[in-house]
């Protein structure tokens, strides 16, 4: 098959080096010596996935301390998809070149809710059924994480297992349990699969809804299979596998670049935040694992970039003396550090500048709306005159550019809040102006506000895309010198937030959608909103119901049975302190503020320095 | 200090652009632990300079690169340590010191031979070079700057040979890079197709040599250093 692929297809398709494989440190295990064979299915382009650190992590964890076998596979690119589909060539691994209806599982990460068109095309393209129901053990086990499946209920009916929560807690388990229980049927390897925690097998529940159409229950359809699924949970990161030897791709990737975890989790509270929730509580690296892995990465890669990830990484504990260090140590080879998004203060900006003595990198910050009023209700614990200081700060130590994160759509929102945006970014640029050297550019990119399964908005009405688009239009409605607004598709997170807080009924809109030829929704120029108009309109799905509803606090929501360790009462309360205005501390400095995580897993924050800054 | 390196791309890594092939090199030299020089300022970049760019889905024999050192290296171990690291299907062959008035590879790169090979057919391929060496011009369709615009290949031929294999045929082609008619292997491929060489036949192809020529003398980017 590899060599019809590179004489028949590859010369014909863009971007080739996508699907050549043989990349500097793949790990190509023996097929015949290995236990569980699992594909690991990104559902997005090389590229894209290529820069997921979960992906990273995963691959060298089973490949190197386990006798199963992963094997990598990402989206074809359409012109891929065609040329395959044509010279019969099924969807194929990266490692083998073998077809992944060999493997035992095939794995999907759903990093975004739209992703799932391209899961089915991909199933598709290895001739696998779609619909779980159709599957029988001569058929992978189709299975999925990542942190779209802490609301797995809208995909139910596609996969045969979701596994929720950090994967690496859980997949050794779960690849030696699919190994043990080889021989037997799929329902009773389900049956088994469903004992493991974290495991939730969705064919194994009935689910019941009230005449009004909300969700009523669901029940477990044997003793033995739990009523709640408990989110895996890495008790130690310090300790936990990461990989030093990453696949070094050939092609220009997202993030091309050595990468830190430094920490896992996030303590700030955004209301809006459905990662501050689920991959709570903080758990940290110290300086020295982190020095290691990125002495160990730079010799096995040759990158000359190291960037330190995480929710919040100017919130580690140890970034000041890391940063620092790392900037020290490899500066005479050229090798640069960087951070994603800062933390909108002082110190951020004088960190920022430490990195910048190496390699130019753009500055980036989130205030996330315009008004204090509306920060204090997202809890975005920011003030006008902190951000303020920063952006003078950043001005007068030679920055031109800024590059500032919005929302709109956000509950509670008027048209004083959008104004204030405005007003914001032009105060900035007037800061600019008098601070800078020269004439400063002002990015503003802003995203729709989309209501997340497990956050203190769970139960907010989303804004209708008639709202949606007359705040855009008071946004843009008049040009600002040297202030660059550009919008999310609005379209884009209305679509999200159907599946965000959707449930099983949604499945047959999805078929629909996909069958109408709807893949790469993440991707504008394949994106077609009314395609999935059309698909919900003959599955009989009202959006609104999703969307724009306001749920009562009694409501039974589809996602309850996951238990991400937060607390119903927690996030209630939290709603109700926004509506008020009444912000919540940062539990890393302020003490613990009751969110339940901690209690429900039997750790703690896990801080690993003393902080200075 | 200077050094030219000569290097094998074989077919596996064949789809690699120039600027995926500048990263692999630059990032095995890393891994290598080679003394490589870096440009001043921000941003800085190893001061390798690439030998023309290897057309995608195009193998290579013979490429080159040249690198500055700060540090003076035996080309035996710089080899040993490139080869070392390079992942399947790249290998550094031949490396020199180059004197520091050289002029960069780019520069003086000015012809190349690209071989296709062909599965052997009832075609008369032996026939191939006495028939296009003798025609006034070899008329096709740009694939370069000027796309789509007539373009005589004629003056930038040097040389046609056919070597027959087995079941395979190998059609060498010696032509000009760069100004004046810059030759490119999409363009010999179509020229081969307009007379009468199907597309199914081609079984690979590669970049033989890279040249420095003057007049009809043809020199490898080593000989010219000696
Ligand atoms: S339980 Fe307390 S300390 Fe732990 S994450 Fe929640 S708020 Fe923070």
């Amino acid at each position: 098959m590899k060599d019809r692929i590179f004489r028949d297809i590859l010369p014909n398709v863009s971007k080739p080096a996508r699907y050549t494989g043989s990349e500097v440190n793949i790990i190509c295990k023996d097929w015949d010596e290995c236990r569980t064979k699992i594909a690991f299915a990104f559902p997005d382009v090389y590229e894209v996935g290529m820069s997921h650190v979960g992906s990273k992590i995963l691959y060298g964890l089973i490949n190197e301390k386990s006798d199963h076998l992963l094997e990598r596979v990402y989206a074809p690119w359409p012109d891929m998809e065609k040329e395959m589909r044509s010279h019969e060539i099924p969807l194929f691994t990266l490692e083998s070149f073998k077809a992944v209806n060999e493997f035992d599982v095939v794995g999907f990460t759903l990093q975004y809710e739209l992703a799932i068109t391209n899961v089915l095309n991909m199933l598709d393209m290895s001739d696998i059924p779609l619909w779980s129901k159709d599957r029988n053990e001569q058929y992978p086990l189709i299975i999925a994480g990542g942190p779209v499946v802490f609301n797995p209920e809208p995909y139910a009916d596609f996969f045969d297992v979701f596994v929720v929560g950090d994967g690496e807690e859980v997949l050794l388990e779960f690849l030696d349990c699919c190994w043990e229980n080889r021989h037997l049927k799929r329902q009773e390897q389900l049956l088994k699969l469903a004992l493991l925690e974290g495991v939730y097998v969705p064919s194994l529940y009935s689910v019941h809804y009230n005449e009004d159409g909300t969700f009523n229950k669901m029940i477990p359809l044997y003793e033995s299979v739990p009523d709640t699924i408990k989110k895996r949970v890495v008790a130690d990161l310090d300790n936990a596998y990461f990989p030093v030897k990453p696949v070094l791709p050939y092609m220009n990737i997202i993030h091309d670049r050595a990468v830190l975890e430094v920490m896992r989790g996030c303590q700030r509270g955004c209301r809006f935040c459905h990662a501050g929730v689920v991959y709570r509580p903080v758990r940290e690296r110290s300086i020295k694992t982190l020095k290691k892995q990125a002495s160990e990465q730079l010799a096995s890669t040759g990158y000359d970039e190291i960037g330190l990830t995480s929710l919040s990484t100017l919130d580690y504990s140890g970034v000041d003396s890391l940063v620092k260090d790392l900037v020290k140590e490899y500066r005479e080879q050229g090798t640069g550090v960087s951070l994603p998004s800062l933390r909108v203060d002082a110190f951020s900006i004088e960190l920022a500048n430490e990195v910048q003595k190496v390699r130019k990198t753009t500055l980036t910050l989130a205030p996330e709306a315009g008004t204090q009023r509306m920060r204090d209700m997202i809890n975005k614990n920011v003030s006008e005159e902190q951000l303020l200081t920063a952006v003078k700060a950043a001005f007068q130590s030679g920055w031109l550019s800024i590059k500032l994160y919005f929302m709109d759509g956000l509950p509670g929102e008027t048209e004083e809040d959008l104004e204030g945006i405005l007003e914001l970014l032009k105060k900035i640029r007037t800061l600019g102006d008098e601070n800078a050297r020269k004439k400063v550019e002002i990015r503003a990119s802003i995203a729709s506000f989309v209501p997340k399964a497990h956050t203190p908005f769970q139960w907010q009405a989303q804004n209708t895309m008639e709202e949606l688009e007359e705040k855009r239009r008071i946004l843009s409605r008049n040009k600002m010198k040297r202030i660059k607004m550009s919008f999310h598709d609005s379209r884009t997170s209305y679509l999200e937030g159907v599946f965000s807080r959707g449930d099983r009924r949604l499945s047959a809109s999805i078929y629909l959608a996909w069958q109408k030829g709807s893949k790469f929704d993440g991707w504008s120029e394949y994106f077609n909103f009314s395609r999935w108009m059309e698909a919900f309109r003959e599955s009989e799905i009202k959006t609104e119901f999703y969307t724009s509803r306001l749920r009562s606090y009694d409501e039974v929501l589809p996602w309850d049975f996951i238990d991400t360790g937060v607390s119903k009462a927690y996030l209630q309360d939290e709603d109700e302190k926004a509506a008020a205005g009444i912000t919540t501390g940062d539990c890393r400095w302020d003490g613990c503020t009751g969110c339940g995580i901690c209690p429900a897993f039997a750790i703690d924050l896990d801080i690993k320095e003393e902080f200075r800054g | 200090m200077r050094l030219r390196a000569e290097y094998r791309v074989e077919s596996n890594l064949k789809f690699l652009g120039n600027l995926d092939m500048m990263n692999l090199m630059t990032r095995a030299l890393r891994r290598a632990g080679i003394p490589f020089a870096l440009s001043e300022g921000f941003n800085p970049h190893v001061k390798l300079s690439m030998g023309t760019v290897l057309p995608v889905g195009v193998w290579g024999k013979q490429e080159y690169f040249d690198l500055e050192l700060i540090q003076d290296m035996q080309s035996d171990e710089f080899i040993a340590k490139m080869n070392g690291v390079l992942p399947l299907g790249m290998e550094i062959q031949r490396c020199i010191k180059l004197e520091d008035k050289q002029a960069a590879l780019m520069k003086i790169i000015n012809a190349a031979s690209y071989t296709f090979i062909l599965k052997n057919s009832d075609y008369d391929y032996a026939a191939l070079p006495d028939t296009l060496m003798s025609q006034d011009k070899l008329l096709v369709k740009s694939r370069g700057k000027q796309k789509g615009i007539d373009k005589d290949l004629r003056p930038g031929i040097f040389e046609i040979t056919v070597n027959f294999h087995e079941e395979s045929v190998m059609i060498s082609i010696l032509v000009n890079v760069g100004e004046p008619v810059n030759v490119r292997y999409d363009e010999l491929l179509d020229l081969l197709k307009d007379h009468g060489v199907q597309y199914e036949e081609v079984l690979d192809i590669f970049r033989s040599e890279n040249f420095m020529r003057t007049g009809n003398i043809f020199c490898s980017p080593f000989e010219k250093v000696r």
